[in-house]
């Protein structure tokens, strides 16, 4: 039996710097092999010799062209070996894993989608295969938050959603600076300029965690139901299958009941949020 | 860890303070049994093992506690010139065993454990190198554990986090399949001391004294409890938690007081 | 299958030639206590001792193992490891049978662990019926433990001067018939297995005060209930309950280099929800910071997370959570104070 925590090795054929701190890594299975994500899934990406972390794919399962795309953030020993390779270089892959955001039950739906910072990574993959097939949706609202204007991710992407008139894309900084013109508050402020249709609409953030209290709450404003509302959690994991305990939030284990989760299926539980 | 010579193998330098020198001895011993790591660096400065000394080091390794003020001009030195500074072992790590005679009059300290406040703060006292210059990371240990050593050289060398662990002794006592000494009567401070020795005290049927410090957020008033409901006295309860780490709780008291 | 009668005289015999060919464990003396161990002589073994500082789910997941080994440098390549030998593991307790068969449940399903469950199948299990409790911290009358229909190749009960023996798999009579000399059990050895097995039961108390099987829907219930805090100021987050537990099974994964970072291996370690690090995130949040929400997370996933993901509790009443605890936390104590105020 072929061992579930053994990692794949694939190639490393881009590194682009997005931001001081996040790079956008693009890699390449084994003979051409797509990944077959869903979007919202996750894979364990191994630098060997340093040790492996979960990373949700970034691009969308609709664009993959025989390659998958991870924005990571330095922040401790895996994150830091990966941003240290380049072009050529090799990383461990395993998965996906995870249950990745409900499309089906999107369709025909009014969406509305609230990344904040690097939440944006694993929503652009959900967003970007919902604008691939346009038209089984209804409104794309898209209200994006990040710290400062230097931190906003995938810029460029989120300059077309702006640009597009079938898309309503919304995009603010906490603070800004000289650089920008754009609108400056928290996330939060957003969703006043915005009115939806509740009962309609489905919802889904990914953010850090002091985001989701007051993003939760604009939602649940706005009357969309709990069930209607989706997040991503991020927790410690250390399998990505089931096994190793790490993710267990409270009766959930997040690496194969989530990452993605309804408000309905988290509120209450203190671990969770 | 900034630059690394042109010979790529990065400078370090080894220095004591007040201490036995038993870590640096088991240093010497650690190199002499992992040429691999001897080959891995170039050590530039190591009273115990030669006699030239290079000041153009990355890495510093310093063995020993803080005991007198002019300790510090020689401290702040070597902060300045190296990229990473090692405490190494409980007295530079705590002030361990150094920090002991701070702990007079005994009265004063007997209402620690009665969980009073107190004041007995005092002048120069027997420090660990962290109160006196930034410490990159410490390897803990009374003396340090030669493998333990030769991990952390090993993962400062590659720039990832060392593996010291944060939890405590009676996790690596437990996987031993130890039989407790609680059970036998005995007593044992590993429930709160940072493990990483091996529990190499239970093993041989000696308490853990707590030479690696304490766990992040110890449950320090249930050891005392575990500790007099197993028939320790107040004295002797003290005695076993100052016996390395008490620089440490008399810092906590200080902030308590200033709570 | 069958009902077989081994001699006690004939268990030396039988230990002695099953090591020829397989790692035989068995409970072995250590200290004042005993421990699972791998027997070089078959008078090492101690079927009459009361329970093991740890589970023999070491047997079957090791403190530390290696999943793979690595070389690095240009493609790192990376090979499997399957550390599993041929084993007999004798003398299990039926605690800890059915904590097998939980391990089993969790190793192999969604995604299967081919670490553990090669090492599952290379194993023959001899279990034993514990005829007197182990001692008062034991549960598994309550449990539904304290006896096992199943589960086992082979299953010993104490006869006196022989032991009656179950004979479940075809592994099983194949090294009972292999290796020893049992015979045919009569009338009146299955009289007298009956009659022992009957007399256990006055000896063993029920020692929660409700049937285990309202675990699940109690605790469901408890989620803010005070005793939290209570076990959380006592409790020193040592992780000793969750390491000697029979049914833990979490762990983490390491990769140890060389120094001249060419090879190296990627192991695995038990590890403890109790431990202050279990549920830190990089950038420093930890979802389970506090000692009370640790201990909590503990009792549900024995009373009740387990249950809900098997359809089996995740405790098996054995009592070692309780000896290992120097904080005396007491687990059927807390379910029992759970039950009380509901
Ligand atoms: C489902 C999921 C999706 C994710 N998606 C992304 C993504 O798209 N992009 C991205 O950049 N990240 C993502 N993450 C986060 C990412 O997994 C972590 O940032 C990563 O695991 C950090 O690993 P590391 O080895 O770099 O850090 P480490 O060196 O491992 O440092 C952090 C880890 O060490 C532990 N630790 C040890 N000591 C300490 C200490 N003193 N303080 C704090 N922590 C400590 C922490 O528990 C933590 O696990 C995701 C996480 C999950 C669960
Ligand atoms: S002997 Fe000490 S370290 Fe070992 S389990 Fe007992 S208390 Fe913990
Ligand atoms: S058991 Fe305790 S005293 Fe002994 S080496 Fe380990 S930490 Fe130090
Ligand atoms: S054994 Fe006791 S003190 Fe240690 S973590 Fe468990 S409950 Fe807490
Ligand atoms: S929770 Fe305690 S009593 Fe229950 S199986 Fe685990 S160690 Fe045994
Ligand atoms: S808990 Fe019960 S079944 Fe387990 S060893 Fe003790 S008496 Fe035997
Ligand atoms: S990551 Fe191991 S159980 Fe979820």
């Amino acid at each position: 039996m072929t061992s579930v925590y053994i990692p794949e090795m694939a190639r490393l054929v881009g590194v682009e710097q997005m931001t001081a701190t996040e790079k956008l890594f693009t890699i390449e299975l084994p003979n051409g092999r797509s990944l077959g994500h869903d979007p919202g899934q996750f894979v364990m990406a191994s630098v060997m010799g340093v040790g492996e972390a979960p990373v949700s794919v970034s691009s969308s399962p609709s664009r993959s062209n025989g390659v998958f795309e991870l924005c990571v953030r330095q922040v401790g020993d895996v994150t830091n070996a990966l941003h240290g390779m380049e072009p050529g270089g090799w990383i461990g892959v395993r998965g996906p894993f995870g249950n990745g955001f409900p499309v089906e039950k999107m369709r025909g739906k009014d969406l509305l989608f609230a990344p904040g910072g690097l939440g944006l990574a694993p929503l652009r993959s959900l967003i970007n295969q919902v604008l691939d097939e346009r038209g089984a949706f209804g409104r794309v609202i898209i209200l994006c938050g990040a710290r400062r204007p230097q931190e906003l991710l995938f810029r460029d992407e989120v300059d077309e959603w702006v640009a597009r008139d079938d898309v309503e894309c919304l995009v603010t900084v906490d603070r800004g600076d000289d650089t920008w013109d754009g609108h400056v508050g928290v996330i939060t402020t957003l969703f006043h300029q915005i009115s939806v249709n509740p009962r309609n609409t489905v919802a889904a953030t990914v953010g850090p965690p002091i985001m989701y209290r007051f993003v939760l709450m604009e939602l649940l404003g706005k009357g969309i139901p709990e069930s209607q509302i989706y997040l991503s959690l991020e927790r410690r994991m250390r399998c990505g299958v089931g096994k190793c305990g790490h993710c267990q939030i409270h009766d959930l284990c997040c690496c194969q009941e989530g990452p993605v989760l309804t408000y309905a299926q988290s509120k209450g539980v203190e671990e969770a949020l | 860890m900034s630059e690394t010579p042109s010979n790529g193998r990065p400078k370090i330098a080894f220095f004591d303070f007040a201490s036995c020198e038993g870590c640096q001895l088991t240093v010497v011993d650690s190199l002499q049994t992992h040429l691999d790591l001897l080959n891995a660096v170039e050590i530039v400065q190591f009273r115990e093992a030669m006699t030239e000394k290079g000041e153009d080091y990355q890495i510093a390794f310093i063995e020993g506690s803080c005991t007198r003020e002019a300790d510090e001009a020689r401290l702040l030195e070597i902060r300045e010139q190296a990229d990473v500074v090692v405490a190494l072992g409980a007295c530079a790590h705590l002030g361990g065993v150094n920090a002991l005679k701070n702990l007079h009059p005994l009265e004063d300290t007997r209402r620690w454990v009665y969980g009073d406040k107190a004041d007995w703060y005092g002048t120069y006292e027997a420090r660990p190198i962290g109160a006196v210059i930034e410490v990159d990371l410490a390897i803990p240990g009374c003396p340090i554990d030669r493998e333990e050593f030769v991990r952390v050289v090993k993962a400062v060398l590659i720039g990832k986090t060392p593996p010291i662990p944060d939890y405590p002794v009676c996790v690596e006592c437990k996987l031993k399949e130890n039989v407790c000494l609680f059970d036998i009567g005995k007593f044992c401070l590993g429930p709160v001391v940072r493990a990483g020795c091996d529990a190499i005290c239970p093993t041989y049927g000696d308490g853990c004294e707590g030479c690696r410090g304490f766990i992040p957020h110890p449950n320090q008033n249930a050891m005392k409890d575990v500790l007099a409901k197993a028939g320790l006295t107040v004295e002797e309860v003290m005695s076993r938690m100052t016996m390395f780490n008490t620089y440490q709780l008399q810092e906590q008291l200080v902030e308590e007081e200033g709570r | 299958m069958s009902l077989m009668v081994l001699n006690k005289g004939a268990v030396g015999p039988l230990i002695e030639a099953l090591m020829a060919d397989y790692r035989v464990v068995g409970p072995q003396a250590k200290g004042p206590q005993f421990a699972f161990g791998t027997l070089t002589d078959p008078a090492q073994m101690r079927l009459d001792y009361n329970t093991t500082i740890l589970p023999p789910k070491k047997v079957l997941q090791p403190q530390q193992e290696r999943l793979a080994s690595y070389s690095l440098g240009g493609k790192p390549s990376v090979e499997q490891i399957i550390e599993a030998t041929p084993t007999v593991l004798f003398g299990i307790h039926t605690c800890d049978l059915h904590a097998v068969q939980l391990l089993d449940k969790a190793f192999s399903e969604e995604y299967p662990d081919a670490h553990y469950l090669a090492r599952r199948d290379q194993t023959i299990l001899v279990s034993l019926e514990c005829l007197e409790p182990c001692d008062e911290h034991s549960f598994c009358k309550s449990m539904g433990t304290l006896t096992a229909g199943e589960g086992y190749d082979l299953h010993l009960t104490d006869l006196g001067l022989a032991y009656a023996v179950d004979v479940a798999t075809e592994a099983g009579a194949q090294i009972l018939s292999d290796y020893g000399s049992a015979s045919e059990a009569g009338d009146g050895d299955v009289r007298r297995l009956n009659d022992v097995l009957g007399a256990k039961w006055p000896r063993f108390t029920y020692r929660l005060e409700f049937d285990a099987a309202e675990l699940p829907a109690l605790l469901s219930t408890a989620y803010d209930h005070p005793l939290w805090q209570e076990l959380g100021d006592r409790c020193l987050a040592c992780g000793s309950c969750t390491n000697v537990c029979p049914t833990c099974y979490c762990f983490n994964v390491y990769d140890e280099t060389n120094m001249a970072l060419t090879e190296g291996e990627r192991v695995r370690r038990w590890d403890s929800c109790q431990l202050d690090e279990f549920a830190r995130v990089a950038g420093g949040e930890n979802f389970r910071e506090a000692r009370a929400a640790r201990q909590r997370h503990r009792f549900m996933r024995k009373g009740r997370y387990i249950f809900e993901k098997f359809g089996e509790l995740g405790c098996v009443g054995c009592g070692r959570c309780i000896r290992a605890c120097v904080a005396d936390i007491n687990i059927v104590d807390g379910f029992n104070a759970i039950q009380r105020s509901a």
